[in-house]
C-alpha cells in the first residue's frame, strides 16, 4: 500500500510518517503544493493525506483537482480547521474523511484502514479476544461460555474496541463513535462506562482483557498487560 | 419624578426664573403705579387747593368770612363728591369746612387740625379714625392787607388703594397662570429636546459585547445631540474593534497552537509504546500526554468560544424539540449520575419547539448536566425541565449539590473561571464549560443564568427563542446514535 502524505508541517510529516511506515505502508511526503501535484502526476497512490493549510497551492485547490482528473483515490483531510460548515464542504469537495489536529496516531491509524479497505475494518459477525465472544448479530455477549448482560451504551463500547484488538482508542474517539461530538471535552463518561464494563467483563474472571494506556486511552487485547 | 434628571432642573430654573422676574415686575410695576397715582391725586388736590385760595385772595377783601365760604360751597360743592375742603385763618378762626359727603364715607369735624407750617404748598397723607387715610393739600395764602389763610384741600385715598389692589388681584393671578404655562411649556420643549438622550440612553443600553456591530441611531439635525451620538458611534466602533481583535486573537492563538500540539501528542504516543519502556517511564509519558490531551481540550474550548461569539454557530440551524433531546441526553448520561448514586429527573413531557444548531445546544444540556452531578454529592439529585414560558423555551438544570459561594455567581461564566480550582481540575475540568455553554446560548439569541444558595444546591436557567411548533405530523427530528 502506497501513501502520500502532503504536509508542510515538517515535525508532524516525520512522526505520521514513521508511524504509517511501521505499520508497513510505503509512505511519500510532499512538503507544499506544487511539489504533491508533481508527485501525484509521476504516481499511483493508495490513499492520500491531505493537510489543507499549505504553501503555494492550497490543499482545498488540490483536492479539487485531484477530483476533477477524475482520481477517486481516498483522500483524508487533515487540518486545524474544525468548523462544521467547511466540514461539509470538504466533503463535497471530494474529502473522504476528516481529522482535526491535534489528532491522536491512533486514531489516524484507524480512518486510513477504514478508508484503505472500503468498509467496516471487521465485518466479521462474531468477535473474538482471548475467551471474549462477542455477537454482532444478536448483540450478545459471553466469556468463557458465560452470558453478560451489557447495556447498549456498554455494548456499543465493548464493540468498538473488541473490532480492533490491540488497537489504543483515545478517549475522544470513544466518544465520537459511542456518543456524538457534543460530548466533546467530557472524557470523564468514558472512564466511568469502561469502569462499568470492566466490573462485568473482566473483574469476575482471572486474565484482564480491557487495558488503560494512561494519556492515550483504552484498549482491549487478549495479551496480558506489558 | 426624578428632582436630578436634566429634565426637571432645566424647567425648574426656567419656571423659576420666570416667576421671579414676574414678580420683579410686578413689584416695580405697583410701585410706579402706586406713586404716580397718588401723584396724580396730589396734583389735583393741589390744583383746587389754588383755585379756592385764589377764590379767597378774591372775594376776602369785598365780603366777609361767611360769604366767603357760602361761595366756596357754591363753586365746589366738595361734599357731593366725597372731597374735603377747609379754610382756616391765621388766627385759627374757621372761614369754610366742608360738610360731611353725603355717603358719610369720612366725618371732615375728625380730621386733625390745621397745621401751619413755613412751606406755602405741601402735602400729607393723614390717617382717619376707620383705618383709611385721606391725602391733604395744603396751601398758605396772604391777602396785600397781609392777612393769612391755610387752605386744606383733601380726598379719601380709596380710589388710589382700590386701583392698587386691582393690580395687585391680577398680579396674583396672572402670576400662577404665568408659572404653569412656563412649566408645561418648558417641560413640552425640553422633553421634546432631550427625546433623543432618551432614544441613545435606550440604545446604549441594548448594546453588548454580543452585539457590538449595532450603532445608535443618529437624528441628522446638526445640534449638541448628534454629536453626542456620533461620538458615542465612534466609542463603540473602537469597542467593536478592540473585542474582534481579541477574538482574532483567541481563534488565531488556538489555531496555532494546534501544529504543536499535534506534534508534541504524536512524539509522545509514539515514543509511549516503544516495548522497551520501563513501567515508570510509561507512567511519566502517559501524565505528559494527559497534559497535552487537556491542552488540546483547553484550545478546542476556546477555538469554539470565539468562533461563536464571532456569530459563525449557525453550521446547521434546525428546527427540533429541545424536551426530547434534553430527555435524550440526560438519558445517555444516566450512568454519570448511577455512578454517584445521584437522582437524576427529567420533567420534558410536552415538545418544546426551538431553531438551531442541534449539536451545540445538545452540548449545553451535556455541559450543564455534567456539572450539577460533579458538584452534586453521593446520594444527591438533579431536576431538569424543559417547558415553554411566553415566546421562550426554558430549561432548567437544579441540583442539591455544594453550590455557588454569592461572590463566585457573578464570574461563573467567565472563561478559566473555577470556583474551587484544586477540586475542579481534579476532576479534568479546563475551566471553559459554562463559557462554552454561555456563548452558544447567546450565538441562538438566548441567555444563561445562575442562581445559588451556597451548600443548598444551584440552578441554572436557559432561555431560548420558542419556534413554531411543525405543521406537520411531528416526526423524530433527533439523530440520537
Amino acid at each position: 500500500m502506497r501513501l502520500l502524505l502532503i504536509e508542510d508541517e515538517k515535525k508532524v510529516a516525520d512522526f505520521v510518517a514513521r508511524g504509517l511506515r511501521a505499520e508497513r505502508f510505503a509512505v511519500d511526503v510532499a512538503a507544499d503544493g506544487p511539489t504533491a501535484l508533481d508527485t501525484l502526476a509521476a504516481c499511483a497512490y493508495d490513499l492520500i493525506i491531505l493537510d489543507l493549510m499549505l504553501p503555494g497551492v492550497s490543499g482545498s485547490e488540490i483536492l479539487k483537482r485531484i477530483r476533477r482528473d477524475r482520481n477517486d483515490v481516498p483522500v483524508l483531510v487533515l487540518t486545524a480547521r474544525d468548523a462544521m460548515a467547511e466540514k461539509v464542504a470538504h466533503f463535497e469537495a471530494g474529502a473522504d474523511d476528516y481529522l482535526t489536529k491535534p489528532f491522536a496516531f491512533a486514531e489516524l491509524l484507524v480512518r486510513v484502514k477504514a478508508l484503505l479497505r472500503r468498509g467496516p475494518v471487521n465485518r466479521a459477525s462474531v468477535l473474538r479476544v482471548g475467551d471474549l465472544e462477542l455477537d454482532r448479530l444478536s448483540q450478545q455477549v459471553r466469556r468463557a461460555g458465560k452470558r453478560i448482560e451489557l447495556t447498549a451504551k456498554e455494548y456499543a463500547l465493548l464493540e468498538y474496541l473488541v473490532a480492533n484488538p490491540g488497537r489504543v482508542f483515545s478517549r475522544t474517539m470513544i466518544i465520537e463513535h459511542v456518543w456524538d461530538q457534543s460530548f466533546e471535552g467530557l472524557t470523564n463518561i468514558v472512564d466511568v462506562y469502561v469502569r462499568h464494563l470492566r466490573a462485568k467483563v473482566d473483574d469476575p474472571f482471572p486474565t484482564k482483557l480491557i487495558h488503560t494506556v494512561r494519556g492515550v486511552g483504552y484498549s482491549v487485547d487478549g495479551e496480558p498487560e506489558a | 419624578m426624578n428632582t436630578r434628571s436634566l429634565r426637571f432642573q432645566l424647567v425648574a430654573w426656567y419656571a423659576g426664573v420666570l416667576a421671579g422676574c414676574f414678580v420683579l415686575i410686578g413689584a416695580a410695576t405697583y410701585v410706579v403705579l402706586q406713586s404716580s397715582l397718588i401723584g396724580a391725586l396730589r396734583e389735583t388736590q393741589m390744583r383746587r387747593a389754588r383755585q379756592v385760595g385764589q377764590l379767597v385772595l378774591d372775594e376776602i377783601r369785598t365780603s366777609s368770612a361767611a360769604r366767603v365760604g357760602e361761595e366756596i360751597q357754591a363753586r365746589y360743592a366738595p361734599d357731593i363728591n366725597d372731597r374735603f375742603i377747609r379754610v382756616t385763618g391765621s388766627d385759627g378762626s374757621s372761614i369754610y369746612l366742608s360738610r360731611e359727603p353725603r355717603d358719610q364715607a369720612f366725618d371732615p369735624a375728625d380730621l386733625p387740625p390745621p397745621a401751619w407750617t413755613s412751606r406755602t404748598e405741601s402735602a400729607r397723607q393723614v390717617p382717619l379714625p376707620d383705618g383709611r387715610k385721606m391725602l391733604l393739600a395744603t396751601r398758605q395764602i396772604q391777602t396785600p392787607a397781609g392777612a393769612r389763610y391755610l387752605i386744606e384741600t383733601g380726598a379719601p385715598m380709596d380710589e388710589v388703594q382700590a386701583h392698587l389692589r386691582q393690580w395687585l388681584t391680577f398680579l396674583l393671578v396672572v402670576l400662577p397662570v404665568v408659572a404653569a404655562l412656563a412649566l408645561g411649556g418648558g417641560s413640552f420643549l425640553i422633553k421634546r429636546a432631550l427625546l433623543p438622550v432618551d432614544q441613545i440612553a435606550a440604545s446604549a443600553e441594548r448594546i453588548s459585547s454580543q452585539n457590538l456591530s449595532e450603532r445608535l441611531p443618529v437624528a441628522r439635525t446638526g445640534d449638541e445631540l448628534e454629536r453626542l451620538s456620533i461620538a458615542l458611534n465612534h466609542m463603540v466602533q473602537r469597542l467593536d474593534d478592540a473585542f474582534q481583535y481579541s477574538r482574532r486573537f483567541v481563534a488565531d492563538a488556538s489555531h496555532e497552537l494546534r501544529t504543536p500540539l499535534t506534534v508534541l501528542r504524536g512524539e509522545l504516543e509514539s515514543f509511549s509504546q516503544e516495548p522497551a519502556l520501563g513501567p515508570e517511564w510509561r507512567d511519566r509519558l502517559g501524565s505528559a500526554l494527559e497534559e497535552v490531551e487537556r491542552l488540546g481540550t483547553i484550545v478546542e474550548g476556546l477555538f469554539a468560544i470565539s468562533r461563536l461569539d464571532a456569530g459563525e454557530a449557525a453550521a446547521e440551524w434546525v428546527r427540533f424539540d429541545l424536551a426530547r433531546m434534553t430527555a435524550a441526553t440526560t438519558d445517555q448520561m444516566s450512568l454519570l449520575a448511577e455512578d454517584k448514586n445521584i437522582q437524576v429527573t427529567c420533567a420534558a413531557a410536552q415538545p418544546v419547539w426551538v431553531e438551531g444548531d442541534q449539536a451545540r445546544l445538545k452540548q449545553v444540556v451535556v455541559n450543564l448536566l455534567d456539572n450539577a452531578i460533579k458538584y452534586t454529592l453521593q446520594g444527591g439529585a438533579v431536576t431538569l425541565s424543559v417547558h415553554s414560558l411566553d415566546s421562550k423555551a426554558v430549561l432548567e438544570v437544579a441540583d442539591n449539590g455544594v453550590g455557588i459561594p454569592p461572590e463566585a455567581l457573578p464570574r461563573i461564566f467567565d472563561r478559566f473561571f473555577r470556583v474551587d480550582k484544586a477540586r475542579s481540575r481534579e476532576m479534568g475540568g479546563a475551566g471553559l464549560g459554562l463559557s462554552i455553554v454561555k456563548s452558544i446560548c447567546a450565538a441562538h439569541h438566548g441567555c444563561v443564568e445562575a442562581s445559588s444558595t451556597a451548600g443548598q444546591g444551584s440552578r441554572f436557567r436557559v432561555e431560548l427563542p420558542l419556534a413554531s411548533a411543525p405543521t406537520d405530523h411531528p416526526k423524530n427530528t433527533n439523530h440520537e446514535r
